[in-house]
């Protein structure tokens, strides 16, 4: 019986991966002003659902309110960005044969741990992305290229904090 | 060579040339020398006295005279309707929603042109627009609509139409219907210009 | 000159178009990094993966030197491009909490929707938290309304900060990105876990 494992092919040389990334982001700066993001996307998804389920409570809240004032608030940049990032991903993925369905998890927990664990980490970071007004994305790698204080900071604060609690997790990883 | 050196290399080349670039504020509103040159060959920004002349006969709503001269020479005589902003107080933040504004074409005036055109030049420079320059000032407008110069018996038809146009225009101007043109100047609240701003982003 | 979109006026419905294509060639890059694979990225954290360091320097230094480079001639108006607003405490704390959700999830909302865009499940459940983890810090806004909106210092740069030009704050940084990067493939050395890197 033949046995065909098509393999897939090799990641992108990261220095040139960065390279690629940078430009993406300098064209975005020519292009439109403003660098990359990623938490506003979720947030705006997440402000839609909540004033279509709830709108009077929506207005009286403080934080979403603020998001609101836009008809819709799924209209815009960054979320029409992130619907990019996912085809674009699809696109790379389909192409490197890289298109897979799975949980990827190290084999030292089991399936439904790191779906347990990727939820309570997708929280924090939700939670995080607002109080720190951006992610790494937004806040960190868009706000270093415009040498922006905030944007160093909240890099550090973020990669250091990983660092730091990096030991007490690593049975999940290696 | 890995790559890791040869993109070190790299980057540390232009980051060395970045860093010894002179500090170059580029600004998307202000004019460099050559972009300032050409605008002022064009001459765009001219109103001559006949055409000043038409758009106050006819009444035209959507100019204001500015008179940058001082408030003297302003009280002496100043063209009918014109508001008085001198230079040195061009850019008091009580005057700058006339200068900086869209809804309306201001002509700055002077003496001659010298005054008018520094005005224009500095609103030029802000980004500020529809201002415009009085060609010769008041005195061209003397010599133009007021005293128009006579032309000899032998000029050509034409020479004679607008002498008389221009003797008309002058006569308009010499009655004493003065007064009431300038409290309309100030009665309209000009629209501000949308001044450029930094671009909202980032994940907010 | 650019910013394009800024300083043409160009409509809402275009400027929504550029923000699809950007996301395009951002999706792309980071898929082609391998960045839709948690455990590629937690790699860095534990030494066997340096991949986010490289991409990350290398991306911002990029952007960076374009811009310097472009302002120098002209092309770009950096009065109008975005520069994030500095709010001490919120900055910190932020990232603080950020930084567990990205060693605990493994992920940062960027990649994980590249992730997701590739079929990993682990993503989907994070950006289903990172849902909750919004809509509660909605809910609880006034508690940490006072923090929140803290010392706002506005979009201060580094380099006024340090009283430096630009591109010398731009040469500093690289220096140190090369030195880090030489660092971390000593480290990826040191810490090589080929079971993982051959199953990413």
């Amino acid at each position: 019986m033949e046995n065909k494992v098509k393999k897939p092919k090799n990641y992108m040389n990261p220095y040139l991966a960065g390279i690629l990334l940078g430009m993406v982001l300098l064209a975005s700066f020519y292009l439109t002003g403003r660098g990359l993001g990623a938490s506003g996307a979720t947030r705006s998804v997440v402000v839609s659902a909540v004033s279509t389920i709830a709108p009077t409570h929506t207005a009286n809240s403080a934080y979403f309110s603020k998001y609101t004032k836009e008809n819709n608030p799924l209209k815009s940049w960054l979320v029409l960005e992130i619907a990019g990032v996912i085809i674009g991903g699809f696109i790379s993925g389909a192409y490197a044969g890289r298109l897979k369905l799975k949980v990827e998890h190290s084999p030292k927990i089991t399936p439904r741990k790191r779906i347990v664990m990727a939820s309570i980490g997708g929280l924090l970071f939700g939670f995080g992305s607002q109080l720190g007004r951006g992610c790494t994305s937004g806040a960190a790698l868009t706000g270093m290229s415009v040498l922006s204080l905030a944007g160093f900071v909240t890099m550090m604060a973020i990669f250091g904090t990983a660092f730091a609690l990096a030991y007490f997790f690593k049975n999940n990883w290696i | 060579m890995n790559t890791r050196v040869i993109i070190c290399i790299i980057l540390i080349s232009f980051g060395s040339i970045a860093a010894i670039l002179p500090k170059e504020n580029t600004s998307s509103i202000r004019l460099n020398a050559d972009q300032m040159l050409h605008e002022i060959r064009l001459a765009t920004n001219l109103i001559s006295p006949d055409e000043l002349a038409d758009l106050l006969i006819n009444k035209d709503p959507s100019i204001l005279l500015i008179d940058v001269r001082d408030s003297i020479e302003y009280g002496k005589f100043h063209l009918p309707g014109a508001i008085n902003i001198p230079l040195n107080n061009l850019l008091n933040d009580n005057w700058i929603p006339y200068i900086d504004q869209i809804s309306q074409n201001n002509i700055f005036y002077s003496n001659g042109t010298m005054l008018s055109s520094e005005a224009w030049i500095i609103t030029k420079q802000l980004g500020f627009k529809n201002n415009f320059v009085l060609s010769g000032g008041i005195n061209e407008w003397f010599a133009t609509i007021i005293k128009p110069e006579r032309p000899t018996s032998m000029a050509p038809t034409e020479e004679w139409a607008l002498y008389n146009k221009r003797k008309a225009s002058g006569m308009f101007f010499t009655g004493s219907k003065a007064s009431s043109a300038d409290e309309a100047a100030l009665s309209l609240p000009p629209v501000p210009r949308k001044k450029k701003s930094r671009v909202q982003g980032g994940c907010s | 000159m650019g910013p394009i979109v800024p300083l043409l006026n160009i409509s809402n419905e275009l400027n929504l178009l550029i923000a699809f294509v950007i996301g395009l060639g951002f999706g792309v890059a980071l898929e082609q990094a391998g960045f839709s694979s948690s455990r590629k990225l937690a790699g860095m954290f534990y030494g066997y993966d340096t991949t986010v360091l490289k991409v990350f320097f290398t991306a911002s230094i990029t952007a960076m030197l374009g811009l310097i480079f472009l302002n120098y001639v002209g092309l770009i108006d950096l009065d109008i491009v975005y520069i994030n607003e500095y709010y001490v405490y919120s900055s910190i704390v932020g990232g603080i909490i950020m930084g567990a959700g990205f060693i605990i999830g493994g992920f940062c909302p960027g990649t994980s929707f590249t992730a997701i865009s590739i079929g990993k499940i682990d993503a989907l459940w994070f950006i289903l938290g990172s849902m909750i983890g919004i809509f509660i810090f909605g809910e609880t806004y006034p508690l940490w309304e006072k923090l929140y909106m803290s010392s706002p210092l506005g979009p201060v740069k580094i380099s006024t900060v340090l009283g430096i030009r630009d591109g010398y704050f731009a040469l500093l940084l690289i220096v140190v990105a090369s030195l880090m990067f030489w660092v971390g493939e000593m480290a990826e050395k040191k810490f090589k876990r080929e079971d993982i890197t051959n199953e990413i």
